[in-house]
């Protein structure tokens, strides 16, 4: 009898509770979240299917087994059909590790110029860059590739399969987008300590050093991730620019696992598990620097 | 001026600063002028010429040509229109980056206002959301491609035919139509978080006390949020669209991975990237980035003149 009224009550509670504006609620929010999850699911399950379970008559929605196959044979040189793929993500890693410390630390100087010194043309400067962040990187691909080949001939340094000329590439997309989360950042740091250091004799590379950077971490963090992240998934220039197998980022050689003639989508959902993850990972743990970021242009696209 | 008041002058504060100041901006301005500036006006030079991979060790000698890339461009490719699913490469782009924006701005608008009531778990389903926008493109674009496969195991397809909305898998992205309605649809997945993040932001602006008025007299939260919400929400709304259609009709990656380029879905920069690296006519290369860049040139001046008008009104 307790137990009779107990379920009738459950059952009142969620027609009482349960409106229609509750119900779309809830049904919107499940249809955002399952659209989104999903596909990161489907990559992440799928890198554990055998092939025979990719090519079946029907979607294996569980793999019936964590099989590591696909990883082995991005990683485990013993593995036939080895990729090597460590070299890929070392290589991704030598040109996303320099293009974010150096981004980082030009635009400390940049923006700190724009936001503390007077000279003429500074807002010139300041608009012109950002600017720049509206241009299209297809557009120019062209004249750089013809530009460096040029430069190539007068020198004799090698555009092709050099990471160093994309590191320069990838600042040149990156600069303007630091420049300004920094240079916003920085409009909030109050002057007056600075002038108080300027008084009693630090020159300004000593305000910058032992005031400035001290007080703007959490942007510095923020850029630099940012940074890092353009870097890490660039596809376009390193498409174009590298022709080399032992110099291949990660999209590009995922790129060229996909498109072999007989393509194993087990092999390209474990690579791209691999490139998502460390991406996923610091955004999670550093959202909330993060965020605000974001809503200022920090991935571009 | 005598030397003595030029060196003055010279030592001045000012004078001090200004230098210090360049010396400061000189790395970035370096990069950014010599990588981005003076490339944007050098294909504007390379757009008249006849420029190959033979000549491109040399291209200050490179052949004039007027306007002959033009021409070819513009009446072969950019604006031949056939068909409803064979556009020509700039009304192709148009159409896609007009209702990609608006579906990505729509749904971030939708994902927006669920996300600002109040619940348990709110701050991590926000994180979640962002997902689609903040993965690397390379990986989600695979994963699409996976999931449209015509085999049997592809999900889309599996999931229209248990539907018994089709008998037959299709291609969606290599039939013509299907291909820019797949593009499009997994433009506004990628993006609508971006949207979703600034409208947010300016609905935890907006005064509560409207609310409260509103509520007093009676208003139901259609009303409210059609008098008061989206009012509210214009400007950041406009801005949103007009930053987004920019930025899509710029992009090359999302429809090179999903679709290479085919079945309808030849895009302007796609084109500019075939001209020069596939068919290594850099000539035409260029003279498409640059019909690609009047355009743009179009939607900046909207986005400035808009984005200016309103921060005066602020």
């Amino acid at each position: 009898m307790t137990a009779r009224t107990e379920k009738m009550s459950v059952i009142d509670y969620i027609a009482h509770r349960m409106t229609w504006g509750r119900f779309f609620f809830w049904a919107g929010l499940l249809v955002f979240l399952t659209s989104v999850v999903f596909p990161f699911y489907w990559m992440f399950a799928s890198s554990f299917k055998t092939g025979a379970e990719i090519a079946g008559r029907a979607p294996v929605w569980i793999p019936s087994e964590w099989r590591l196959d696909a990883y082995q044979e991005l990683f485990n040189p013993n593995w036939d059909r080895y990729q090597n793929f460590g070299r890929n993500v070392l290589n991704s890693a030598k040109v996303a590790v320099p293009t974010a410390a150096l981004a980082v630390m030009l635009s400390t100087l940049g923006a700190y110029a724009i936001v503390r010194l007077r000279f003429r043309g500074k807002n010139f400067m300041l608009n012109s860059i950002l600017l720049i962040y509206l241009f299209p990187g297809v557009l120019l691909i062209i004249p750089l590739f013809a530009m460096l080949a040029q430069v190539s001939r007068w020198t004799g340094i090698e555009i092709q399969d050099n990471l160093s000329i994309l590191i320069l590439t990838y600042l040149a997309q990156t600069l303007p987008v630091a420049m300004y989360m920094l240079s916003n950042y920085f409009r909030t740091i109050p002057g007056e300590i600075e002038q108080a250091a300027l008084i009693d004799g630090c020159n300004r590379f000593e305000v910058i050093w032992r005031i400035v950077l001290p007080l703007a971490i959490p942007a510095l963090v923020s850029v630099s991730i940012y940074t890092f992240m353009i870097a890490w998934n660039e596809f376009l220039y390193a498409f174009v620019f590298l022709n080399s197998r032992e110099l291949f980022t990660i999209p590009i050689k995922i790129n060229t696992i996909f498109n072999d003639p007989s393509p194993r989508m087990e092999v390209v959902m474990a690579a791209s598990t691999v490139m998502t993850l460390p991406i996923v990972i610091l955004f999670f743990g550093l959202q909330r620097y993060l965020s605000e970021g974001l809503s200022a242009g920090g991935v571009k696209g | 001026m005598t030397a003595t008041s030029r060196v003055r002058k010279f030592n001045s504060m000012q004078a001090r600063e200004a230098r210090l100041a360049w010396l400061l901006i000189t790395p970035v301005a370096l990069i950014v002028f010599g990588l981005v500036l003076f490339p944007a006006i050098f294909s504007i030079w390379i757009s008249f010429r006849n420029v190959g991979l033979s000549n491109l060790n040399d291209v200050f000698n490179a052949p004039y040509v007027g306007f002959a890339n033009y021409t070819k461009v513009f009446n072969d490719f950019a604006f031949k229109y056939h068909n409803i699913t064979n556009m020509g490469a700039a009304i192709t782009s148009i159409v896609y980056s007009f209702v990609a924006t608006t579906m990505a701005v729509l749904l971030g608008l939708i994902a927006s206002l669920l996300l600002n009531q109040p619940f348990k778990g709110r701050g991590a389903l926000r994180a979640t959301f962002l997902f689609s926008y903040i993965a690397p493109i390379v990986s989600v674009a695979f994963v699409w491609r996976w999931m449209l496969d015509p085999k049997p195991s592809g999900v889309i397809n599996y999931l229209l035919m248990s539907a018994n909305l089709v008998e037959q898998p299709i291609a969606l992205l290599s039939t013509r139509g299907w291909a820019l309605v797949m593009v499009i649809l997994f433009d506004a997945w990628r993006y609508f978080p971006f949207a979703m993040l600034m409208i947010l932001a300016r609905l935890q602006a907006v005064d509560k006390s409207l609310y409260e008025a509103a509520a007093v007299d009676g208003a139901k939260s259609w009303a409210r949020f059609w008098y008061i919400t989206l009012p509210e929400l214009r400007y950041v709304l406009g801005a949103i669209f007009l930053l987004r259609l920019i930025w899509t009709f710029n992009k090359f990656e999302d429809i090179f991975l999903l679709t290479g380029g085919g079945f309808g879905t030849k895009v302007l920069p796609i084109l500019t990237y075939e001209f020069s690296f596939k068919l290594f006519n850099f000539g035409k290369g260029a003279a498409t980035s640059m019909i690609l860049l009047v355009i743009l040139v179009v939607f900046m001046v909207f986005y400035i003149g808009f984005v200016m008008r309103n921060i005066e009104e602020e």
